[in-house]
């Protein structure tokens, strides 16, 4: 009986010690948890950009997040967008919440009380926009977000991310669209395919062949099964290898000549072309339509957003 | 458990599971299913009326997650019966995504019968079966994961320890992750410990074996001569963790859990019994000396997975 | 206590050359075949063993006095499960991408079959430091087994070593498909059985003479 007891007290003092031990890491790496995958989502941003350590982003450069919502309230579905706005005393930004339905046309707008820096947790964000809306709402869910990014008061560029099922699992991209909604650039964040074969869609030679082209372009985009053209492959990795060999009005004429070229899959790697073509043609359609509808909004209600 | 006890439970499990996929959101409206690439198919209770079915410009369809977005429809088509319509939509629809189809006022015989909001999704017993399939074959944890090795290596000498392990470890696994979930679920996420995932789910492999060997040891001695000294092997393989480990990463529900540890499980006795087949042939074949015993087994491994290989990108429903 | 014959350097290389866990043990297979595919790979895993192994050796070598014996694999599980949570925890706020590339075989630490042998065998009856050698040994071992897979399969499969650039084209990209790493641990232990042959061969012939 007294070994039993014994054995007992002793497993339970070693799980509570583990436990403590382990809780308390925990916490110490949370934060830092959350404040390095926030760093590196900002440097990938950057990049898309053409901003890096060799070329750093001008002070004037501002990225600002918006994010969209899904509110239910009964049967009845409405969008949510919480815009950062330009406050007139102040330079601080604050956040407003503007409900829309789903025809496109503005419900009504409430002050958040919320701070940019808890803007990036889930939480502050979540329980900020339930204090505003009314009783009757019964969810809000958390759909996608945007960043703007304006430099001098001038919109420079919209940063989507996006996600996509893969070969093996999902695929998480980020897109940069210029002011007429054209792609600037297409960065991969995370995947788990095949090195050698699905990888190959962090190479330049892939990624680059999303360069310039328009959304009524990526609406009939496809994936063909052809080899690059030499001339071509050249080009698209013209970063890593030859940096000085065209001009600014060579790298036009090329451009032109293939930007409505469809994308050259992979060799070996359908799948995981069409994947992030997908990816990408989906993301640009749903975000071009509604930030259509909320230009029109913001325009039509005077918000003073901050980009 | 005998067999018609089994039996008795899988049908049980498949009525439940027929009934889920039966139900919808309206009394009029049957079923909906996707069809090809671009097809929704709905299935009414009675007939529907052709002017009616006509008008499907009235239609709203769109996808759960994006309400504001509406889907185009190029047209529709009245089976003769009357009962099936068949609408073809203008772009390929994303069927991983669950949608949504709003037909407002049906007329049916001249009289309204409501305003239908159904959702159309991929069958759930469609996505068991193709997790059951991918955990056995598509992603079978020995060949394509590389888990449980030791194990492996250790038991296919021979036909009958392979065959003994792989049973014990199926029963083992489905208990384990099936508590596993309970305990996940119910204690682990709403209290926001997720980081003791690893201890919760070792402990709980330990006491599962420890359980499993107290009862076969009282119900059925025989069987424990056979299957008990498998059992202490079974805590050392790295694959009785990795499925708790994964069943919690992709945060599946209860029927999901039971059909990946059910794939794991057989996906295991299939790779033992294909190794030990061939490792009892090669004991008797002559090899060069310093490749008996462990290389030539690592080598046939590889044999093995480059064949599974084959299966990978495979996608049923 | 430490048996007179053995000292630390022999304890050290113990772990490396007559035990090591991948290539004569043959246990803890599984990070071998599945992640070796290449060098930086293979060196984050072993250091990351490393790391588990040393804290707990350390820790059970220091409460050995307070363990049951009845209770004592329980014990061992416990200890090398909260370490490999904190290594865990670590890795993935600190290096995230390390962290990726491993995947879920960090987790899978805590099944590693030699880490428990270890505690039980050595670090339950040795003082402190002896034990720690012996865990580095056995680390280091599993570290560079680990990476000798790791460069030949990435030198191979992509021409590379720890990102350079050393062949300067693919030769096989065979190598770096999973599977293959079923292949090179096969001719590796062949090879090391091989070397052990030519070993015992020649000792008898010079014996006999």
């Amino acid at each position: 009986m007294k070994e039993i007891v014994k054995i007992t007290i002793g497993l339970t003092l070693t799980c509570l010690i583990a436990a403590g031990i382990m809780g308390g890491v925990f916490i110490i790496t949370a934060k830092a948890k959350k404040h390095n995958e926030y760093l590196n989502f900002k440097e990938n941003m950057l990049a898309l950009l053409g901003y890096n350590q060799t070329n750093p982003a001008p002070d004037s450069l501002q990225l600002c997040t918006v994010y969209r919502y899904l509110i239910y309230q009964g049967d009845k579905t409405s969008l949510g967008y919480m815009l950062p706005v330009k406050t007139k005393k102040t330079k601080d930004i604050r956040y407003q919440f503007i409900r829309v339905n789903i025809q496109g046309q503005f419900i009504d707008k409430f002050d958040l009380d919320i701070e940019t820096a808890q803007t990036n947790d889930i939480k502050d964000r979540n329980k900020a926009i339930a204090a505003v809306l009314p009783k009757e709402v019964s969810q809000i869910v958390f759909a996608d977000r945007f960043i703007a990014a304006t430099n001098n008061d001038k919109r420079l560029a919209y940063l989507l991310p996006g996600k996509s099922p893969g070969f093996k699992t999902h695929i998480n991209f980020m897109l940069a669209l210029d002011s007429t909604y054209s792609i600037v650039g297409l960065q991969i964040l995370e995947h788990q395919e095949d090195p050698g074969l699905g990888a190959e869609i962090e190479q330049e030679y892939f990624k680059n062949q999303f360069t310039a082209k328009t959304s009524e372009r990526l609406k009939t985009l496809k994936v063909i099964k052809e080899p690059l053209p030499d001339d071509q492959l050249k080009f698209l990795e013209r970063k890593k290898w030859a940096k000085d060999a065209y001009s600014e009005k060579d790298i036009e004429t090329l451009q032109k000549k293939y930007q409505d070229k469809d994308i050259c899959a992979i060799t070996g790697a359908t799948i995981s072309s069409v994947a992030v073509v997908n990816g990408v043609k989906n993301v640009v359609t749903k975000f071009v339509y509604r930030v259509k509808v909320l230009e029109k909004i913001i325009s039509k209600q005077n918000i003073s957003v901050a980009f | 458990m005998t067999k018609s006890t089994l039996i008795r439970w899988f049908i049980c499990i498949c009525i439940l599971l027929g009934c889920t996929a039966c139900k919808t959101e309206h009394r009029f409206v049957k079923r909906t299913e996707f069809k090809k690439t671009n097809i929704i198919v709905i299935c009414f209770a009675g007939q529907v009326d052709e002017s009616w079915a006509n008008n499907f410009k009235s239609f709203r369809i769109n996808e759960l997650q994006d309400p504001d977005i509406q889907l185009k429809v190029d047209r529709v088509e009245l089976s003769k019966d009357k009962r099936t319509l068949k609408i073809f939509m203008k772009d390929p629809l994303n069927k991983s995504n669950p949608h949504q189809v709003a037909l407002p006022d049906i007329m049916s015989e001249g009289k309204s019968q409501g305003t239908a909001m159904v959702s159309v999704k991929k069958l759930y017993w469609g996505n068991l079966i193709s997790i059951l399939i991918g955990a056995m074959f598509i992603y079978n944890y020995v060949f394509v994961k590389y888990l449980g090795l030791c194990v492996y290596l250790g038991v296919t000498q021979k036909k009958s320890t392979a065959i003994g392990m792989g049973f014990t470890f199926t029963i083992v696994i489905i208990f384990s992750t099936s508590i596993s979930w309970f305990l996940y679920q119910y204690i682990l996420k709403p209290y926001q410990i997720e980081f003791l995932q690893i201890i919760v789910f070792i402990g709980l492999v330990s006491l599962t074996v420890q359980a499993v060997d107290t009862i076969l040891r009282k119900v059925n001695p025989i069987l424990f001569k056979e299957f008990g000294v498998y059992l202490v092997l079974i805590i050392s393989s790295c694959l009785i963790l990795a499925v708790p480990l994964i069943m919690a990463a992709q945060n599946y529900d209860f029927f999901e859990s039971l059909m990946l540890s059910s794939g794991a499980g057989l996906g295991f006795f299939i790779a033992l019994f294909l190794m030990s087949c061939v490792r009892e042939r090669i004991d008797l074949a002559p090899i060069p000396e310093s490749y008996r015993g462990m290389p030539i087994a690592f080598i046939v491994s590889g044999l093995f997975a480059l064949s599974f290989m084959g299966f990978s990108g495979m996608s049923i429903f | 206590m430490i048996e007179n014959n053995k000292s630390y350097s022999n304890i050290f290389l113990n772990g490396i050359l007559n035990e090591n866990p991948i290539f004569r043990l043959a246990l803890s297979m599984c990070p071998a075949v599945g992640i070796s595919t290449n060098v930086m790979n293979g060196l984050l895993m072993g250091i990351a063993v490393l790391f588990v192994q040393f804290c707990s050796s350390l820790t059970i070598s220091l409460v050995k006095n307070f363990i049951h014996p009845r209770i004592r694999i329980p014990t061992y599980t416990l200890t090398i499960a909260t370490w490999v949570t904190v290594t865990d925890l670590v890795l993935a706020a600190f290096f995230p991408v390390a962290y990726k590339s491993l995947g879920i075989f960090v987790r899978l630490i805590v099944v590693f079959c030699f880490i428990t042998m270890r505690l039980d065998v050595f670090a339950r009856k040795n003082p402190v430091f002896p034990s720690l050698v012996d865990a580095v040994g056995m680390g280091f071992g599993f570290m560079l087994g680990m990476m000798a897979i790791g460069g030949v399969r990435e030198l191979m499969g992509m021409g590379t070593l720890l990102g350079y650039d050393i062949l300067g084209f693919r030769p096989l990209l065979f190598f770096v498909l999973p599977c293959s790493g079923f292949f090179v641990v096969g001719f590796m232990m062949a090879i090391f059985n091989y070397t052990e042959i030519i070993y015992n061969r020649r000792k008898r012939a010079r014996s006999v003479a």
